[in-house]
């Protein structure tokens, strides 16, 4: 997947991210940019996984009432764990993917209140209700999202879709009319 | 020669990358955490200058694209509301002759108890361009910052009573903390200015936005529900006076034990557009001596 490709992909989560929650309230449940972390260290690509980790993480903090960096914390060792398994692990399997990322939720959200409970920041909402919405709502939109990425981003499906044309363009030439 | 990497290499990387990178986050953090409530977070002032402008762009789109959808959408509820402020304006036509009347009282007590006005506090109107992105903080940004005057620990309010207090704030914004936060909190008493019914009112994590709590008030004190919660101007943040809330639950105290208050706020938190920063500095509270004349005694 090519840096530029990231850049807009990590873009446009974030800004769902800051936009859904002035529609509606519960849309911030959505954690947009752990979904990309997520598919990128299940890429199996290390540095950027990590590195988009920390951005997005960073990036969500600036605009946030929390600590600056226990985003990009919480963010970066959730996209080295995925990554971790995923070169350990087949996860290629879509399924697989469910459980990734509820797990990778569950883990965001308990790095990033787990040090702003030590700094002495304790979260202004309950924790455990709190990190249940935010679970079910990102594995799944989180789910259909990797799906969408999978089938516009993925180095797979440009590939999938540059054969396709080959194939049309070759058997456009060999068609019936042609041979006549 | 083109530099690249085999799986291996990264994968034995990997681990240096993710410790440098844990360990930037980690310093971050407790710089932005070193810096005490009610001090300028010289971190918080980077991030804000440079996250406001796409916040407030982000805000103006939102504005756009909802307002078109919420006014559909609001078109059936309209006419029931109409229905309901009706009734409204006929109950508020009453207390507010009720009103009228403590007013004119109030002036006449001022009077004679030779009380100095309070000077007309300064306020910078101010819009929400951003709520919090992460869902565990109830902070909102503001389009105002140091080039309006705004300055740390000011307090925000609504003609519906107050909002919260500045925590940080860059040139052109401002991050502000609502009073449902459990690290917000005010000095506030139950009926007027004077009543004995002292406490101080504070966020609740599992209460959100919609209530906030109200702590040490004596079980002696007569509280009910309906009662109007006002701030006392002993928290050295907010001016005296200005309206929280109004009691919605109340568990009796005793003698020994205080009352446990529930307030609605007064401003409607979870809706706020517009807000104003009131350019308050509170008089400065006299510093105790360092040494207790009682303890320069016993020493002689």
């Amino acid at each position: 997947m090519s840096h530029i490709k990231i850049a807009v992909v990590l873009s446009v989560a974030i800004v769902l991210q800051l936009l859904l929650r002035e529609v509606w309230r519960p849309l911030a449940y959505i954690d947009f940019p752990l979904v990309v972390v997520v598919y990128i260290a299940l890429q199996r690509d290390a540095w950027k996984a990590l590195l988009v980790g920390t951005l997005a993480g960073l990036i969500i903090d600036a605009g946030s009432g929390g600590l600056v960096g226990a985003g990009g914390f919480s963010k970066t060792l959730t996209a080295y764990i995925i990554y971790f398994a995923a070169t350990r692990v087949n996860l290629e399997n879509p399924l697989l993917r469910i459980p990734v990322l509820a797990a990778g939720s569950l883990l965001d959200s308990a790095i990033y209140v787990f040090w702003h409970r030590v700094l002495g920041y304790p979260p202004a909402v309950p924790f455990v209700q709190t990190m249940s919405y935010k679970l079910i709502a990102t594995t799944i939109v989180g789910t259909l999202a990797l799906y969408l990425l999978d089938a516009v981003v993925a180095e797979r499906s440009a590939q999938r879709r540059q054969f396709a044309t080959r194939r049309r363009v070759a058997r456009r030439s060999t068609g019936p009319l042609r041979r006549r | 020669m083109a530099f690249v990497r085999t799986q291996k290499e990264i994968r034995q990387r990997a681990p240096i990358w993710l410790v440098t990178l844990l360990v930037a986050n980690l310093i971050i953090m407790a710089v932005d955490a070193r810096d005490a409530d009610g001090r300028q977070k010289i971190l918080r002032v980077w991030t804000q200058t440079f996250a406001s402008p796409l916040q407030s762009t982000s805000s103006k789109v939102t504005g756009a694209t909802s307002g078109f959808f919420q006014q559909i959408w609001n078109f059936r509820r309209t006419a029931r509301e109409n229905e309901q402020l009706r009734e409204r304006l006929t109950q508020i036509e009453t207390e507010l002759h009720t009103a009228q009347q403590s007013a004119a009282e109030n002036e006449r007590l001022k009077e004679l108890l030779k009380l100095n006005e309070q000077s007309e506090i300064k306020n910078v109107p101010a819009r929400v361009i951003a709520r919090d992105p992460s869902v565990w903080f109830n902070t909102i940004t503001i389009n105002r910052g140091t080039s309006s005057g705004i300055a740390v620990n000011m307090p925000v309010v609504t003609a519906g009573g107050i909002v919260g207090r500045v925590i940080t704030v860059s040139p052109w914004a401002s991050q502000v903390m609502l009073i449902t936060d459990e690290k917000a909190g005010a000095g506030a008493v139950v009926g007027q200015l004077g009543s004995g019914a002292l406490g101080s009112v504070k966020g609740r994590a599992d209460l959100g936005v919609a209530l906030i709590e109200m702590r040490y008030v004596s079980g002696l004190e007569k509280v009910e529900n309906g009662d109007y919660v006002m701030t006392t101007g002993q928290d050295g943040i907010y001016p005296p006076g200005l309206n929280v809330g109004r009691v919605v639950d109340v568990k009796s105290g005793t003698a020994t034990t205080a009352h446990q208050i529930l307030i609605q706020p007064g401003a409607q938190l979870d809706r706020l557009e517009e807000v104003a920063v009131l350019l308050y500095h509170p008089p400065p509270r006299s510093v105790p001596e360092q040494t207790p004349q009682n303890v320069e005694r016993t020493r002689r």
